[in-house]
């Protein structure tokens, strides 16, 4: 990891550059081949900054490159730059990035790719594979590693930070006074006699001086925005409809397209016959696609109906035509053979285990679709001078290379446009919408390829979170949990995942027991083991990955022997926990909950979990009511410890989102497989959890821990195992499978 | 005198519905009253009850609370309709959110209009639930047979009557003809809608006798 | 055919089984209306035809008999509708992408139902899906909205 801490501490030097009429602030490339970028000329120097800050003519802009697919990053980005330049939200512009074409290069693409890692925590976790082919991967990702949320904390504050004080020594040369002397606000300097200079009229002198980098940043206590409620920056545009997502963008001479792919998962296509389709109104052209067909029309309703009239000859995929197969592979894997790590092994499990009859159980976990709700789309052009994407993504390094061997272009040649995305839960990690939309154009060059997928495909060609086993070997002693020895059966998603790539792993993959090796919970004897299943279906990062199964195997199993030793799920929690955050998080959801029993009523019932990932201990407490309906869910409170609250407005809302993702996917959601091809194509079979469903959410973070970490995935995990805890106490039904619909109704 | 009338109906119905293609046509040709044995006329009501209890009916046919339900293969046993859906005493939605806000109203009965899985189906006509007297998801045959043959919960009419709404609602393309040509994979109901009104026109000449009395 | 749209009258020469929703995104280019599931299963395309919520994409272009307002329509940054403004002082949204469904029916159930109770709440946005589970402040900006409606 020494590289990685050199690497960091390099990015961290912030630059300046001139640009028309103004400069920008940012860091260097840490690859940079130049001795000292600002020796050389323009154009040299601006290939290789990066910038978080412009300011020209027009204004202030504060450039917030890592992907927004609506956990609000471009907001949170601005709000960390703008504390220290001293400039308010309402004041400034906000460029998403990857910024404008004055400052596209390749620099920038890689450098782009470090800021869109889609969670701090599954690199951090990913970082463990600790492979080569994974380095590469983590190393093009770097500032996204096991750094990303407080190296991003630290980074935007300080460039902020060196703005302002670069701009305050431009102040203080064109006015001869000494820099102490003055102050900012708003987007100005203050000169001693009280008047005021722009930071726009300072620009073109700031851009000519040397960086100030050696600046200290505010304490805490003088924060005039972190952990203060703010006004999100992209609400106007989303309430009104004019924020122009991926799906939304529309480029001059573009058509309309959509795939017709094989419906086995990734099977081949062996010929197909578009006569019909081709004689079809607006139907412009029907050309191959890997596994498929591409149908290009000049509206994408016209293109969604030709493809329905494309026949097709599709060939079969590799794994398993039933689930049965699915669970056999699984169940097949509890061998040594398949071992694929035992991080944690307390106490002496076998022993305690043959000295009484153990409690016994097995656990599982269903594939499931990502679905977020803007089905995923690009736009891509052929042209002369290179290939343009337009597309929302968090692999724009990825999907550089990808289209430029796709279309036998130089990779600098192809410009990537990020944009704005309608979720994404991890389904935009994955770039086949964009190697599809680039097979397309490639065949017409020249006109900008728009490629819809519709929501069938969308949700059937979904690469889904990972099905998953567990199984549970445990004992309790004078009513206290004594051993728990739980193993833990998955294939692996990075592989998974990477294959896409081109890229190949080997040794452990550290998802496999995410979010169950290292709890909290100092249970004697305790031995938690990873085995790695053979590839089944193709699967991929699902928000919070390993954790989304292994959160509720863990605390389930743990449920299971705190109902043997005769103990209550919070108090026997409480007493097991050895970590004091995680301790402090457990007490604040007990306090909020008001505690008292996990069934404070006739039908009633409540269930409690925790589950540490992403280094965030997270623990929630679920109520439900067994009603002659079927279970309600009343309410729920969460607890999370992040070290700080960056905006707590947003915070409150992606804890509440998180749960609810949690709790909604745990009731009725999971993607089957018949002979390759999923069973659930739309929302109808893939319900989620509607707004009559919603509980009440009651959320607080706690700040008690020195590190800053993100919440977009934290809450997911413990969500199902409080609900199937609550759902125990309220009607005596153990679950041990998702979707819990499988076995109870619910209101 | 009741059976001229009626020969005179089914004269005009049979002249008209085949001018219009788009609908279902059917014609009413009711067998002489008392011409078709007491038993006889149990086996077409059996037949009647597979029709109306099959889900493409009786999901709408539903009691008091207004709850329409959802069946087919991909939702296993049948259930309630998602989306927290309630008819209302309107039985059109109108309290809330009406029905055809999603079963919008087509304006002439097209070909295909269906034929997308899972969407919400279309016909030419306001959506809404049959009223609540006309229940039928979860009755007993007994419970139906008794239902169909009381004018008070038919609308008044009698077995002709019904075959004749039956027929008129399948010609503009409403729902009755849906059930028959549901589109979008979902199983049709039962027979034929000709067999159907057939049925219904032999319950009724044999006097309309139900297996329980 | 002829279509009006946000108060406009426009010439659109599309099949009669157009949906109207594809008729606004890609003949009309008014994208604030949202393609989600294509099957009325999560109100992502609702707009008003005649004053009443429609999914977008259940609606043939032949069938429109009404005139269609779109989110574009109910208001803009600059005017913003009382629904608009009250999911911007709740900050309701995250990824963003139902918001124009679920503005669009809570403007018309408030239309019809000026003083709703939480269970016409319930009745209503259940049909409309979020993926993200902004639910909880969808239900505090109806009230609001609400609120701000009697008072106007």
């Amino acid at each position: 990891m020494g590289r990685i801490a050199t690497i960091t501490r390099r990015t961290l030097l912030v630059g300046a550059v001139a640009v028309a009429g103004g400069v920008a602030f940012g860091t260097w490339r840490y690859r940079t081949p130049y001795a000292n970028p600002l020796l050389d000329g323009l154009g040299e120097r601006e290939a290789a900054i990066t910038p978080y800050v412009r300011i020209d003519a027009d204004g202030v802009t504060l450039i917030t490159p890592r992907a927004d697919k609506g956990q609000g990053v471009y907001h949170v980005q601005a709000a960390l730059l703008a504390e220290e330049l001293d400039v308010d939200l309402d004041q400034v512009r906000v460029d998403p990035g990857p910024p404008s074409k004055a400052y596209w290069n390749t620099a920038l693409a890689e450098e782009a790719a470090d800021f869109m890692v889609p969670s701090a925590g599954m690199m951090q976790e990913a970082a463990t594979v600790g492979l080569s082919a994974v380095m590469k991967f983590i190393g093009l990702q770097i500032t996204g590693g096991s750094t990303t949320v407080p190296d991003q904390f630290e980074k935007l504050r300080r460039a902020g930070a060196v703005a302002r004080e670069t701009l305050k020594a431009a102040a203080a040369k064109q006015a001869g006074v000494s820099v102490a002397r003055l102050k900012t606000e708003r987007g100005e300097v203050i000169l001693p006699d009280g008047s005021r200079v722009t930071y726009v009229e300072l620009a073109p002198i700031a851009a000519t001086i040397e960086p100030v980098n050696d600046v200290a940043l505010r304490d805490p206590s003088q924060w005039r925005l972190i952990g203060k409620p703010m006004q999100r920056i992209d609400m106007v545009a989303k309430c009104t409809g004019t924020q122009v997502y991926g799906i939304d963008e529309s480029i001059d001479g573009m058509v309309h397209a959509t795939v017709l792919l094989n419906p086995a998962q990734r099977g081949p296509i062996n010929g197909f016959d578009a006569s019909a389709a081709g004689k079809m109104r607006g139907v412009k052209a029907v050309v191959p696609v890997t596994g498929g067909v591409g149908i290009v029309a000049d509206n994408t309703w016209r293109a969604f109906q030709a493809a329905k009239a494309v026949k097709a000859d599709w060939g079969k995929t590799a794994f398993p035509d039933t689930m049965d197969g699915h669970w056999k592979a699984l169940a097949d894997s509890f061998v040594s053979d398949r071992q694929d790590s035992r991080n944690r092994d307390d106490g002496n499990v076998e022993t305690a285990i043959a000295e009484s009859a153990p409690v016994e159980a097995e656990y599982r976990a269903p594939y499931l679709a990502h679905a977020p709700l803007e089905p995923i789309s690009a736009i891509v052009r052929v042209g002369d001078d290179g290939v343009d994407v337009w597309t929302g993504t968090q692999i724009p390094r990825f999907t550089q290379a990808n289209v430029a061997k796709i279309t036998g272009v130089d990779s600098e040649k192809v410009r990537v446009h990020v944009y704005m995305m309608g979720g994404s839960f991890g389904h935009r990690l994955e770039d086949e919408v964009v190697k599809q939309a680039a097979e397309i154009a490639v065949q017409m060059k020249g006109t900008p390829v728009k490629l819809t997928y519709s929501r069938e495909q969308d949700m059937t060609h979904d690469f889904p979170r990972q099905i998953a086993m567990a199984r549970l070997r445990g004992t309790v002693k004078d009513g206290k949990v004594e051993t728990m020895d739980l193993g833990i059966a998955m294939p692996s998603v990075m592989a998974s995942q990477m294959s896409r790539q081109g890229l190949s792993t080997a040794g452990p993959d550290n998802q496999i027991v995410a979010g169950a090796w290292d709890q909290p919970f100092a249970i004697p004897n305790q031995r938690i083991t990873g085995y790695r299943t053979p590839d089944l279906a193709p699967i991929s990062s699902w928000r919070s990955v390993g954790a989304s199964s292994n959160g509720f195997f863990y605390n389930a199993a743990l449920d299971e022997l705190v109902e043997a030793a005769g103990a209550d799920p919070m108090q026997e929690r409480l007493r097991l926990c050895n970590d004091p955050l995680a301790r402090k998080v457990l007490e604040a959801v007990a306090g909020m909950s008001n505690w008292t029993s996990a069934r404070p009523g006739e039908k009633r019932g409540r269930g409690v979990a925790l589950t540490k990932s992403f280094g965030v201990h997270c623990a929630e407490v679920v109520e439900v009511t067994d009603t002659p309906n079927g279970i309600r869910i009343d309410k729920a409170w969460v607890a999370a410890e992040v070290g700080t609250v960056v905006d707590p407005v947003n915070f409150d809302n992606l804890v509440k989102g998180g749960v609810i993702f949690g709790l909604a996917h745990a009731m009725n959601c999971e993607i089957t497989y018949t002979g390759g091809i999923a069973d659930q194509t739309n929302f109808h079979a893939f319900e989620g959890l509607r707004f009559y469903q919603c509980p009440e959410i009651e959320v607080r973070g706690l700040e008690n821990g020195s590190r800053v970490h993100g919440i977009g995935e934290p809450p997911v995990p413990p969500a199902a195992p409080a609900l199937a805890g609550a759902i125990f106490a309220a009607t005596g039904t153990r679950l041990r499978e998702m979707p819990f619909n499988k076995f109870v109704d619910f209101a | 005198m009741k059976t001229t009338v009626i020969a005179a109906v089914s004269l005009l119905i049979a002249a008209t519905a085949p001018a219009l293609a788009a609908g279902q046509a059917a014609t009413i040709d009711p067998p002489a009253e008392g011409s078709v044995s007491a038993s006889d006329g149990l086996a077409a009501f059996d037949r009647i009850y597979e029709v109306v209890t099959h889900p493409r009916c009786a999901n709408c046919h539903v009691g008091q609370e207004g709850i329409p339900m959802w069946s087919g293969p991909s939702y296993g046993k049948t259930r309630a309709h998602g989306m927290n859906v309630r008819a209302g005493e309107s039985r059109i939605g109108i309290e809330a959110l009406a029905c055809s806000s999603c079963h919008t109203k087509l304006s002439e009965d097209r070909e295909g209009a269906n034929d997308l899985p899972h969407a919400a189906p279309r016909v030419n006509a306001f959506w809404r639930l049959a009223p609540a007297e006309f229940v039928w998801f979860g009755q007993s045959k007994d419970e139906i047979c008794a239902q169909l043959s009381d004018p008070d919960r038919t609308g008044g009419r009698d077995a002709v009557g019904l075959a004749r709404h039956l027929v008129e609602d399948a010609e503009h393309g409403g729902f009755i003809g849906w059930g028959w040509k549901p589109g979008g994979n979902r199983e049709p109901a039962p027979y034929t809608l000709q067999d159907h009104v057939n049925d219904i026109l032999a319950w009724g000449a044999a006097g309309t006798p139900c297996p329980g009395r | 055919m002829q279509l009006t749209v946000n108060g406009k009258t426009v010439e659109v020469d599309v099949e009669p089984d157009m949906p109207l929703l594809w008729v606004l995104r890609d003949e009309l280019g008014l994208t604030g209306t949202k393609y989600g599931c294509g099957i009325a299963q999560c109100g992502a395309c609702t707009v008003h035809v005649g004053g009443m919520p429609v999914r977008a994409c259940q609606m043939a272009a032949a069938d429109v008999d009404g005139d269609i307002v779109t989110i574009e329509g109910l208001g803009t940054p600059e005017a913003l509708h009382a629904v608009q403004a009250a999911w911007i002082e709740h900050q309701v949204v995250q990824c963003g992408y139902c918001q124009s469904g679920q503005i669009m029916a809570a403007a018309a159930l408030l239309d019809s139902n000026p003083e709703p109770s939480d269970e016409d709440i319930d009745a209503v946005m259940s049909a409309n899906l979020c993926r993200c589970g902004t639910y909880p402040r969808i239900r505090e900006a109806v009230k609001t909205a609400a609120t701000k409606l009697q008072g106007a």
